[in-house]
């Protein structure tokens, strides 16, 4: 992105992204370009990009691209950095993300996740790949972290990609105002909604907010007459069991009438090392992946809601290619 | 590893469990090539003179491999020669009509004739070494310039900055006129235009032409007696009934025209075959060219007719699948050693449109697709045309093949940006919708264009070695290139960019000039007349097909690492001259020492430079500016004859054999790193996906490269499973040809796989793969490129 370092033209319309994935083709329908929006309210305990929670700037530090430079430690203002033998000691109440650190190292093992763009400069970039989404019925996908933490740059990204012809979608927590989500939603083409858990107090435990406005917000959806797929991520011990699987079936079935898709995405392990290069600690370090046998029968069980596609993807213990 | 994602060896892609049984035999029989009697080894034949020679080093310059053999060939081929009857007055006639008449006296007395049991499609060894059938001062001229082509190969080659060679094959003869009129047809053609003929070089020429269209006649008459034998002997009523049928149509084509599918086969086949002898060379880049197109009148009618069901078409086809694999027992001894020969480029096309612009695929080309699929053979190997118009079944059928194959033997040409370079290279309008390729990628007419596709193949990336080192190697010291001057005291980017283009210039105007000399020695000591009665121009203009004969002539120069040279010139032009982020002194330092001792700059020149393939304006615009540059200007020569040179993008194995050779390059590569492939990104830069490589290729400007552009992308298989998988692999087939790419190779495959194919050979040896347009059992090549292809950059999420 050549553009990134330029400050954004309208400040108040400025959005922090963590990423722009082109080639997406997980997000919605054909080839799509996700930007993933920083910040989220949630606190999932199987959380795979752990660099979209904070809302502000943060930076990580890649052991294997260190080459013991020590440019870094020279260049920041703060002397928030210390080598250690146990690698990068980074003095995260110090740190301001500002950068110089990473401008200095020669090797890229220090960046700052999460940089501030105005809509159109985000624009530009995702129409990078627009021959490929009118060959795929692809687009912008606006994800997070959670896209409705960023109102006011994601309904002008949103608005202005629709307005140069690209089909966009809206991947969500659910967990925001109605007010909000109502704005976002109108220039969106589709929703991608998570539900992960319809057991109220798993829900607070395992993801840190109450379930209540998730279900209103899929409600709302709903009556906005918005085509939905909903994502359920299966993660062994929390969202895995076949009650609860049933219970989100049920659920879909009796209020969600604009439902097209429902996938369940298996548990994802390749995430611990986005933990470790935020200096943070990973509950599931380790947890085993899912298994193939139990991915189809729960998928079964998602029958019951009815749906006419119920998909499942993700790698599981037996093996990673599902047939 | 208990998440491993290899695939074991049995859910690798196989011959279909539904083959024919007696295709399955034939197939067993060509892969257990260890347990068969026979091989199609290299079979030597001499005119017996003591200066007679049977193998020419200028034709195999650009397998530089060879290089310490040629000597070894020269001198023991004779010893192990049949050496063949010659006819009276052979010697009085002029060199032509030798060459002519030994030939036809090869394949009507002494080629072996055999048919195995059980097939349809005749025809098996054809690998030969013929003599040249030069008299002793014609033998004595060639000698010494081969001679000093070997000196100029050598020095060439073993400082890396390249390979050149008159190489064989590559070309798509035109095997639809021969069939259409059968070799009957053409040689009373001839016998025309010889009565109108003036002067009696063009007379003699035109009777090496008939001479050679008899001897194929002749070779399909002793197919047609051993048929005959076989059927006689025969006590299976049914296999007697197909030798009896075997015989009639040998006995029929390819000298009359055929006139079923079974006739076209074989005719197709016997013309194809003999086109290797007369070459003495097995094959690389000979190719059919659009045989779903020209094949499909014969299977229409007989069809149609009610001659032939759809599966009797289809064991024809499998029965004549398996006969270009032969070509590899050329090197069966040695295969496991050698790198990517292992496929050889008889290459067939299907798909693609018609005058009209609309779609051309039929029935035909489903069936040859099913054919591909269940065969899995390396040859011959198939490359599907991809365009607007091609209808969304067929894009999904060719997408789920790519998905589900596990290296499927698969090159996709992109017709709008290869008709767009073609239409830029000056071919005619009227001619340029029924291109195909030959060999790997290499796009060319049909029938009347000898291209030279892999003639030259020059490293990019030494130019920019000479450039930094005032036009001497850095290795030896050797003067390679005119002085340039010290990058030391350049003070701008433009005067570096000025040295870069003088040495890269001065490279581009070596191998130019070394080539019209290869070329030379081949048009004036090596004709090949039956090879120019398949081409059109020859017979009209009187000249063999070495020498300028055909309708269309040019020369492609090859490029070599164009992304190691674009991202070291994208570094210094950067960090050196914009930035000032690294001094020149130090760059120079720190190659010398190939950055040992070196490793901030050597970091800082990998992240602090953009690099080509990641959809980024400021390295593609250097990609750019360099492809354009050398491509324009080798579009200025032609060769003494007249064939004039074109640009093009494929590095054969050569990003691998050139690093070595290669002095460490200011993109942070350290000598013998590997350089970059075809048009691919250097390995590992590329990290924003497939879409971004697209687009960075499409903002090259690839009309100015014609000969097209090699490009490889490696998926992981978790990525491309499922029906709505293939549809997104289907769609980013059509943005990718809408973004302006020639050529596309994709591989599926993970690296767990690869790496338990590595230790276990003998359970993956159904593993293809594809390097460089070819596509080779993974198991059969060196270490090294296993390696490098278990380190490519795989796109993943």
């Amino acid at each position: 992105m050549s553009s990134s370092e330029a400050p954004a033209r309208a400040a108040g319309d400025a959005g922090t992204v963590f990423n722009i994935q082109r080639f997406s083709i997980e997000d919605g329908p054909g080839i799509r370009t996700t930007v993933f929006m920083k910040g989220c309210p949630l606190g999932c305990a199987w959380c795979h990009n752990p660099e979209g929670i904070e809302k502000k700037p943060q930076l990580m530090w890649f052991d294997v691209r260190c080459i013991a430079a020590r440019d870094c430690l020279a260049a920041c203002p703060r002397d928030a950095l210390e080598l250690t033998g146990g690698g990068m000691a980074i003095d995260r109440a110090a740190c301001d993300a500002c950068g110089k650190c990473a401008e200095a190292c020669p090797a890229g093992a220090l960046e700052v996740v999460g940089k501030e763009y105005a809509p159109d400069e985000v624009l530009d970039e995702v129409m990078r790949d627009e021959a490929f989404y009118r060959n795929s019925g692809g687009g912008l996908t606006v994800s997070g972290g959670e896209p409705c933490m960023q109102p006011r740059f994601v309904e002008e990204l949103l608005r202005a990609s629709r307005e140069a012809g690209l089909h966009t979608a809206l991947d969500t927590s659910g967990y925001s105002s109605g007010e909000v989500l109502e704005r976002l939603v109108r220039h969106a083409d589709m929703v991608l909604l998570d539900l992960k858990l319809m057991d109220e107090s798993r829900h607070l435990e395992l993801t840190g907010v109450e379930l209540g406005p998730v279900l209103r917000s899929a409600r709302l959806i709903t009556r906005e007459r918005k085509l939905l797929w909903v994502r359920t991520p299966v993660i062994p011990g929390c969202t895995d069991s076949e009650s609860n699987i049933l219970a989100l079936a049920s659920f879909i079935a009796g209020e969600l009438s604009t439902v097209e898709r429902w996938d369940l995405l298996a548990f994802n392990n390749t995430c611990g090392s986005k933990y470790r290069r935020l200096g943070l600690t990973w509950g599931l370090e380790g947890a085993p992946l899912m298994e193939k046998s139990k991915m189809e029968s729960l998928a079964a069980a998602a029958g019951e809601s009815g749906v006419k596609e119920i998909a499942w993807s993700g790698a599981t213990r037996s093996e990673t290619v599902p047939r | 590893m208990k998440d491993s994602c290899a695939l074991g060896a049995e859910e690798l892609w196989n011959p279909s469990s539904e083959l024919p049984e007696r295709v399955t035999r034939l197939r067993d029989e060509y892969v257990n090539i260890h347990e068969r009697e026979f091989h199609n080894e290299i079979m030597p034949f001499t005119t017996g003179t003591e200066w007679d020679t049977m193998w020419s080093p200028a034709l195999w310059g650009v397998v530089p491999d060879l290089l310490a053999f040629h000597k070894a060939f020269m001198e023991s081929l004779p010893l192990f020669a049949t050496r063949v009857e010659l006819p009276a007055g052979f010697w009085d006639r002029p060199h032509v009509v030798r060459v002519a008449t030994f030939f036809r006296e090869v394949v009507s007395k002494h080629l072996p004739v055999q048919i195995l049991d059980g097939e349809l499609i005749v025809g098996g060894q054809y690998n030969v070494a013929l003599s040249r059938a030069q008299n002793r001062a014609e033998a004595k001229a060639w000698g010494k310039k081969t001679d000093k082509w070997l000196e100029g190969i050598g020095l060439l080659n073993n400082h890396g900055m390249g390979n050149s060679g008159a190489t064989p094959g590559h070309i798509i003869p035109d095997y639809p006129r021969a069939l259409k009129m059968g070799l009957k047809g053409l040689a009373g053609y001839f016998k025309e235009l010889r009565d109108k003929a003036a002067d009696d070089g063009r007379k003699e020429f035109l009777s090496a032409l008939i001479i050679c269209c008899e001897g194929a006649r002749e070779l399909a008459e002793r197919y047609a007696r051993e048929a005959g034998r076989l059927a006689d002997d025969c006590a299976d009523p049914a296999r007697k009934a197909e030798l009896i049928e075997i015989a009639r149509i040998c006995r029929k084509v390819p000298w009359e025209p055929p006139e079923t599918f079974h006739e076209a086969l074989q005719a197709l086949w016997f013309i194809h075959m003999l086109v290797m002898v007369q070459e003495s060379y097995p094959g690389p880049g000979l190719s059919p060219g659009r045989i779903d197109q020209y094949l499909y009148p014969y299977y229409r009618d007989d069809i149609d007719s009610g001659r032939m069901t759809r599966e009797q078409a289809r064991e024809l086809l499998d029965c004549w699948w398996i006969k270009p694999n032969y070509a590899y027992d050329f090197i069966w001894r040695v295969m496991r050693i050698r790198g990517v020969t292992s496929g050889y480029g008889q290459l067939i096309t299907i798909g693609g449109h018609g005058p009209d612009g609309e779609d051309a695929s039929n029935d035909l080309t489903w069936l040859i697709l099913d054919v591909i699929e269940e065969m899995n053979l390396l040859e011959p190997k198939p490359n599907v045309r991809l365009h607007q118009k091609t209808p969304d079944d067929l894009m999904t059928r060719v997408a789920g093949m790519i998905a589900s194959a596990q290296g499927s033997p698969f090159l996709l040409n992109f017709d709008e940006a290869s008709e767009e370079a073609l239409r830029w290279q000056g071919l005619p309008e009227d001619m340029i919708w029924d291109y195909a390729p030959v060999g790997c990628l290499e796009n060319t007419l049909q029938g009347n264009d000898r291209s030279g596709t892999v003639d030259v193949n020059v490293n990019l990336a030494k130019a920019v070695e000479l450039t930094l080192f005032n036009g001497t190697d850095q290795a030896t010291g050797d003067r390679l290139g005119p002085k340039t001057g010290d990058p030391r005291k350049f003070k701008t980017w433009e005067e570096f960019r000025a040295a870069f283009e003088g040495q890269l210039l001065a490279l581009l105007n070596r191998f130019i000039e070394f080539y019209d000399f290869s070329d030379s020695i081949r048009a004036g000591y090596e004709p090949t007349p039956y090879l120019s009665a398949l081409v059109d121009g020859c017979a009209e203009s009187g000249r063999d097909v070495t020498n300028a004969g055909p309708v269309h002539n040019f020369v492609t120069v090859e490029g070599v690492a164009f992304a190691t040279a674009a991202d070291s010139l994208t570094a210094v032009k950067k960090l050196v001259y914009e930035e000032g982020a690294v001094s020149m002194e130090e760059l120079i330092s720190a190659i010398e020492a190939n950055y040992e001792g070196h490793e901030k700059l050597r970091q800082t020149l990998i992240n602090k430079a953009p690099k080509y393939g990641n959809d980024d304006d400021y390295a593609d615009g250097v990609a750019r500016y360099l492809s354009r540059f050398w491509t324009e200007e080798v579009f200025k020569h032609h060769t003494p004859s007249g064939k004039r040179y074109r640009g093009g993008y494929l590095s054969w194995n050569y990003w691998i054999a050139y690093a070595p050779s290669t002095a460490a390059t200011p993109d942070g590569r350290r000598r013998g790193t590997f350089l970059s492939n075809g048009l691919c990104p250097v390995a590992g830069t590329d990290r924003k996906g497939p879409t971004a490589v697209a687009a960075s290729l499409g903002k090259l400007g690839l009309e100015s490269a014609p000969n097209g552009d090699s490009h490889t992308i490696s998926f992981n298989p978790s990525l491309l499973h499922g029906e709505e998988r293939v549809e997104k692999l289907a769609s980013y087939l059509r943005g990718y040809g809408e973004k302006g790419g020639t050529a596309l190779q994709i591989n599926v495959i993970d690296p767990e796989t690869l790496r338990e194919a590595q230790q276990n050979p003998k359970e993956y040896s159904n593993l293809l793969v594809r390097v460089t347009g070819y596509n080779a059992y993974f198991v059969m090549l060196g270490k090294e490129i296993q390696d490098e292809i278990i380190a490519r950059e795989t796109h993943e999420l």
